[in-house]
C-alpha cells in the first residue's frame, strides 16, 4: 500500500478504532515512514488538546434577552415582525398578517396562574372569566384557521398532496381533542383538567399552523431541505 | 430521568418562566460550547444560543421524551448551526454539499511538529479559521467527542465523509499551529 493509502488510516489509528490486524499493519508501516510518524504525533497532540479546551461561557445578557423575548411573546401585541425569532418564517405579505394573528392567539392562550382568575376590565364592567377568555381565543383561532385555509387554497401547488393530507389528518385529530374538551367544559365549566386539555390542544394546533406556514414558505422558496426538516418534525 | 424531562418540558409549555430558566441553566453551557466553535466567533455564538433557546421554546410541544431533553436540545442546536453556516455561505456551495463533494485529503508533507504543549488560545483561534464544513465535523468529533457514525447522523452525511472532513481539519490545524498557513 502506498503512503497515501496509510495516510487515510492515521485518523483511525489516533482515535483507537482499528482492530488488532489493522493496527499491526499500520504500525509496521509507521516504523518505516517518518512522514506518517510525524502526522500521528501531531494528530495525537491535537486530539488531546481539543478534548481539553476551556469551556466557553455565554454572557449573562443572553438569558436576559431570551427572557425578554419570551415575555414579549406572551403579551397580546401584533406586529412581531421586529423580533429576531420570527425571521425563520420570512413571511410573505399575506402570511405576515396571519403569523401576527397566530402570535396574538398563542399569547392569549398562555395559561394564567391560579391567582389571576379574572381579568379586570375598565371600571364599571364585570370581570371577564377565564372561560370567556378561552372562548374568545377559540373564536380568533377559528378565524385564523379560515385565513390559513384560504392561503393554502391559493398556494395549493406549494404543498404536495401527501403532505397536505398529513397536515389535514393532524388538524382533524386536534379538532377532535378540542371538541372533547369543550364538551367536558359544557358539563363542568370549572373543570381544570378539561381547561388544560383544551389549552394544550389549542396550543398544539397553533404550533401546527405555524409549522404549516413555515413549510409553505420553504416550498415557495424551493428549499427542499428546509421543507423536509419541517415535515420530519411534523411526523414526530 | 425521562419523567423529569417530560415534567420540565410540560411546565415550560404551560408558561412556567422559572422552569424555562431552569432548562436554560442546565443546558446553556454545553450548547454554548457547541455553537461557539461551530460559528467561529463569540458574537455569533451569543446570538445563536439565543435563537436556539427561543426556537426550543416554540418547539417544546413536539418533545415526546423519545430522547433526553438535553439530546433533543443538542440536535436542535446542531441543525440551527448548520442552517446558520448555510446562510453565511449562501452564495457558495452549502455546508453539507461541500462536505459530500470534497474528496481526498491534502497531500502529506513532512511539516514541523505541532508544539507538544499547544496553547489553548492558539488552538481556539485555529479552529475558528477552519472552513465551515470541516470545522463542523471536527468540533463534533474531536471537541465534543462524538463517534464518526454519530457525527454523520448529526450532519446528514456518510461516515466516510465525516472521517475525511475530520482528517482535513486536522491537517489544516497542523499546518496553522506549526507556523505554516
Amino acid at each position: 500500500m502506498s503512503c497515501r493509502g496509510y495516510e487515510e488510516q492515521i485518523g483511525d489509528y489516533v482515535d483507537g478504532t482499528m482492530d488488532e490486524a489493522q493496527r499491526a499493519a499500520f504500525e509496521s508501516h509507521l516504523a518505516a515512514c517518518a512522514s506518517c510518524r510525524a502526522a500521528v504525533a501531531d494528530f495525537t497532540v491535537l486530539r488531546a488538546a481539543s478534548l481539553s479546551l476551556e469551556p466557553q461561557v455565554p454572557s449573562p445578557q443572553v438569558w436576559q434577552r431570551i427572557a425578554a423575548a419570551i415575555d414579549a411573546e406572551r403579551k397580546p401585541l401584533l406586529g412581531f415582525g421586529g423580533q429576531r425569532w420570527w425571521r425563520a418564517f420570512a413571511p410573505a405579505a399575506a402570511t405576515a398578517v396571519l403569523v401576527a394573528a397566530l402570535s396574538w392567539t398563542a399569547a392569549l392562550l398562555t395559561p394564567v396562574p391560579s391567582q389571576r382568575l379574572a381579568r379586570v376590565p375598565a371600571s364599571g364592567a364585570e370581570p371577564i372569566s377565564i372561560l370567556a377568555e378561552y372562548q374568545l381565543a377559540e373564536r380568533h383561532l377559528t378565524n385564523t384557521i379560515e385565513g390559513l385555509e384560504r392561503i393554502a387554497d391559493t398556494d395549493r401547488s406549494s404543498l404536495d398532496m401527501e403532505t397536505a393530507d398529513v397536515l389535514k389528518a393532524n388538524l382533524t385529530v386536534l379538532d377532535g381533542a378540542i371538541g372533547e374538551s369543550r364538551e367536558a367544559l359544557k358539563k363542568e365549566p370549572e373543570n381544570d383538567v378539561a381547561q388544560q386539555s383544551l389549552f394544550e390542544a389549542l396550543r398544539n394546533k397553533v404550533a401546527l399552523l405555524q409549522d404549516t406556514i413555515a413549510l409553505i414558505n420553504e416550498m415557495r422558496k424551493g428549499n427542499q431541505e428546509g421543507a423536509a426538516r419541517i415535515v420530519s418534525g411534523l411526523n414526530q | 430521568m425521562r419523567a423529569v424531562d417530560l415534567e420540565l418540558a410540560q411546565r415550560c409549555r404551560h408558561g412556567d418562566a422559572d422552569a424555562f430558566e431552569e432548562l436554560y441553566r442546565a443546558h446553556a453551557g454545553r450548547l454554548y460550547n457547541l455553537v461557539f466553535r461551530m460559528a467561529g466567533s463569540a458574537d455569533e455564538a451569543d446570538d445563536l444560543l439565543q435563537d436556539v433557546f427561543l426556537h426550543a421554546h416554540r418547539k417544546l410541544a413536539s418533545f415526546r421524551g423519545d430522547s433526553s431533553l438535553g439530546t433533543w436540545l443538542y440536535r436542535l442546536a446542531v441543525n440551527h448551526c448548520l442552517d446558520f453556516l448555510r446562510g453565511r455561505q449562501a452564495k457558495m456551495t452549502r455546508v453539507t454539499d461541500s462536505l459530500d463533494d470534497e474528496g481526498a485529503s491534502e497531500p502529506a508533507a513532512v511539516a514541523p511538529s505541532v508544539p507538544t504543549a499547544v496553547s489553548r488560545i492558539d488552538l481556539e483561534r485555529a479552529i475558528a479559521r477552519l472552513p465551515d464544513g470541516c470545522r463542523a465535523a471536527f468540533v463534533l468529533h474531536d471537541v465534543e467527542g462524538f463517534e464518526h457514525n454519530e457525527v454523520a447522523r448529526l450532519l446528514g452525511v456518510s461516515e466516510g465523509t465525516s472521517k475525511s472532513q475530520v482528517h482535513k481539519a486536522r491537517m489544516k490545524l497542523r499546518a496553522m499551529l506549526s507556523g505554516i498557513a
